[in-house]
């Protein structure tokens, strides 16, 4: 303050002079000295964010960049050569306005940019029927004619009875392999095989449940080898070696009993043995037969005896059902004289 | 109350009502009663049924019901008029009753006895097999055979057979005309004199127990020679027959080894009297699924269910179905119910349980058991 008069005092000098005083004391406070020289009436604003500073201008980059390959296709192209194999979906190669991608109910699905949906699913963009028709006129080439003989399926089963199922797999992965396409299975119709009565009921017996009575075919599959030739010839190898062990005759097969039978023969059957003591019971003139005097007796002496060995034997190889049980309860009546069943 | 009260008398004493047939003696049933129920006059029925041979439900039903009806069916006037017109001196004939769980087989079988009864033949009856091989109460008593090597006596079961016999049969012995053929020595001090009555068989068995298995052999082996020389008649009637040819038994030894059929003395004697060797009877035995475990419950047929032992040894037989209620029995059935308030609701509602129960007789008394 003492300095501020003695400043006073000396009225001679000039405001700039005073201003050069004030300098001691602070140095932004001269500069807004001089802001004050201009407006001194304004309020000073202190900006502590300093938001003036960070705002940035949005730069807008003018780009050439061309339209959209999808665009700029013509509709009369040749689609082959744009998609000429199986490939990932991508947009601005398919000139179709596709949308795919699960949104809320009323908003539509998001378009094909950008879209991983797209991507995701397999498509066949590469097997368009012109693209199957151009490849199948290029093979036609390599083709011969089906035989005109084989004109039926009979036709094709009376001269090819075996029958060779195998499966190839197609991938879209690195390795073009699949470990299925090895498993081989032959299938024949048990009926075209030369097999007479004895070899055919080994070769069922032999091959078990790979055969099915119900279609007469021979199923046999192999997978054991690690490639499909070598699956080939195995159950080439199997079928031959069966069909040959079927016509051998082996020692022990005369030991076969009548629970090995694969029919029944109701002549070997305890039951034609009970038919037989019941009928020379009735006649009081019972007494021990040897077995093959009972498998020799004649039946036709008993009175109903054929009809109930037929109902016996369709009983046992046919199963049991109601119309064979019935058959069978009147054939018993029969031989046993009763009344038939009352039908009501 | 008075008038509640004396509707239910009337209801208990429905006898005019369309489903019931007077005619009470099954001799004189024929088509014209099929599809009816008649009543069992109850002591006859404590006499033939008090020691088993009605299934369990149908006598909780029967004590429901305050009586005994038995519906008149097909098979069981067929099996009637087959036995009557076979010729007695003949080997005994085979029938075999088959059919699906719960068609009635068992009581087809109790109307035949009822008949046999009715008819003065000697009834041996079995009521279910699998009560002797296949149930196992704490008080199973099992014991090795003592007079024949390695068989198994039931020796509880065999007395409580024999008391069942006694009551079934009891005016034939009392009469004390059949007589055994020769003696049967079981101890030192204990015989069967030559001559004496079948009675006095079958008493020593109930009150020696230890005794029973082998005096039913014995009894079985004279009901045989009897009825050969023709002093008596038999009907032999065996309810769940298949159980004797099931691979197994529940039972176990003491040393815990399993026990097969063959090996139970009472199979044995059974399966002798139900061959054909012996004449002037009628042999009624029925295949039932309930008779075996339910995994071998595949089919209902005979052949199935008795294996091929057992259809060789009763082959030939007379198959006999015992099947669903045809529609005029359900409607006899169903008017049954309702008399008897088993069944109330809306006529339509026949129709309906026709549909829910397939006619199958015992389903349509449970489903209707809550109604």
């Amino acid at each position: 303050m003492s300095l501020f008069i003695r400043n006073y005092k000396l009225n001679s000098l000039a405001a700039g002079y005073n201003a050069k005083l004030w300098r001691l004391n602070s140095t932004t406070a001269d500069s807004a000295l001089k802001k004050n020289d201009e407006d001194e009436e304004e309020f000073r604003v202190l900006d502590i964010l300093k938001k003036k500073d960070r705002i940035q201008r949005r730069i807008i980059r003018r780009t050439d960049m061309q339209p959209d390959r999808a665009d700029r296709m013509a509709p009369n192209q040749n689609w082959g050569n744009v998609w000429p194999g199986p490939k990932t979906f991508h947009p601005s190669s398919v000139p179709l306005p596709l949308r795919q991608g699960y949104v809320p109910k009323g908003q539509a699905p998001p378009g094909k940019k950008a879209n991983a949906e797209l991507m995701k699913i397999p498509n066949f963009l590469h097997l368009t029927p012109p693209v199957i028709k151009s490849q199948c006129e290029a093979i036609k080439q390599y083709c011969t004619e089906w035989p005109s003989l084989l004109n039926s399926e009979e036709a094709i089963e009376k001269h090819y009875p075996v029958e060779i199922i195998t499966s190839d797999y197609c991938h879209a992965s690195p390795s073009i392999r699949n470990p299925l396409a090895r498993i081989v299975t032959l299938r024949i119709k048990l009926s075209s095989l030369n097999l007479d009565k004895h070899s055919k009921d080994k070769f069922i017996r032999l091959v078990g449940d790979r055969y099915d009575k119900e279609t007469d075919l021979v199923t046999i599959t192999a997978d054991r080898c690690p490639a499909r030739a070598q699956n080939l010839d195995y159950v080439n190898y199997l079928l031959t070696a069966c069909y040959h062990e079927a016509w051998n005759i082996e020692e022990w097969e005369k030991d076969k009993t009548e629970d090995d039978m694969e029919y029944y023969d109701w002549n070997n059957n305890a039951s034609k043995k009970s038919l037989v003591n019941w009928h020379l019971r009735t006649k009081n003139e019972l007494r021990t037969l040897t077995d093959e005097e009972y498998k020799s007796f004649d039946i036709s002496v008993i009175e109903g005896g054929e009809e109930y060995k037929n109902a016996v034997s369709s009983l046992m190889n046919d199963g049991e059902s109601d119309a064979t049980l019935k058959k069978y309860g009147e054939a018993v009546r029969k031989v046993l004289g009763l009344p038939e069943k009352k039908v009501m | 109350m008075l008038s509640r009260s004396w509707r239910h008398l009337c209801r208990r004493y429905s006898q005019a009502a369309t489903f019931r047939t007077a005619e009470l003696s099954p001799a004189q049933h024929n088509e014209k009663q099929e599809g009816l129920f008649y009543t069992l006059n109850p002591d006859l029925c404590k006499q033939l049924f008090g020691h088993g041979g009605l299934p369990k439900s149908f006598k909780q039903q029967t004590k429901t019901f305050t009586e005994t009806a038995i519906m008149v069916r097909q098979p069981a006037l067929d099996l009637i008029n087959c036995i009557r017109s076979s010729d007695m001196s003949q080997p005994a004939i085979r029938y075999v009753l088959y059919g699906e769980k719960g068609t009635g087989k068992s009581i087809t079988m109790a109307h035949l006895l009822h008949y046999a009864h009715e008819e003065g033949f000697l009834i041996v009856h079995v009521p279910w097999v699998s009560e002797w091989l296949r149930r196992l109460p704490r008080h199973k008593e099992m014991v090795n055979s003592p007079t024949r090597e390695g068989f198994v006596d039931l020796p509880i079961d065999a007395a409580a057979w024999l008391i069942h016999f006694k009551s079934q049969n009891q005016t034939l012995l009392k009469s004390n005309d059949l007589k055994i053929s020769k003696e049967y020595v079981w101890s030192k001090r204990e015989k069967t004199e030559e001559g004496s009555p079948l009675s006095a068989l079958v008493e020593h068995g109930i009150t020696r127990v230890k005794y029973a298995c082998d005096v039913i052999d014995a009894l079985i082996d004279e009901i045989k020679i009897l009825s050969n020389n023709k002093q008596c008649k038999t009907f032999v009637a065996i309810d769940g027959f298949n159980s004797f040819f099931y691979p197994l038994t529940r039972l176990n030894t003491p040393t815990k080894r399993k026990v097969t059929p063959e090996e139970v003395s009472l199979t044995t004697t059974f399966l002798k009297l139900t061959t054909n060797d012996w004449t002037n009877g009628a042999i009624v035995v029925s295949a039932d699924q309930l008779a075996v475990p339910d995994a071998n419950q595949e089919s209902h047929f005979p052949r199935y269910l008795l294996y091929k032992k057992g259809f060789e040894h009763l082959d030939p037989f007379v198959p006999i179905k015992v099947g669903r209620y045809s529609d005029k029995e359900f409607l006899s059935c169903a008017e049954y119910y309702r008399d008897r308030l088993w069944l109330r609701g809306p006529p339509e509602m026949e129709t309906e349980l026709k549909f829910t129960s397939a006619c199958n007789p015992y389903r349509f008394m449970e489903q209707c058991a809550p109604l």
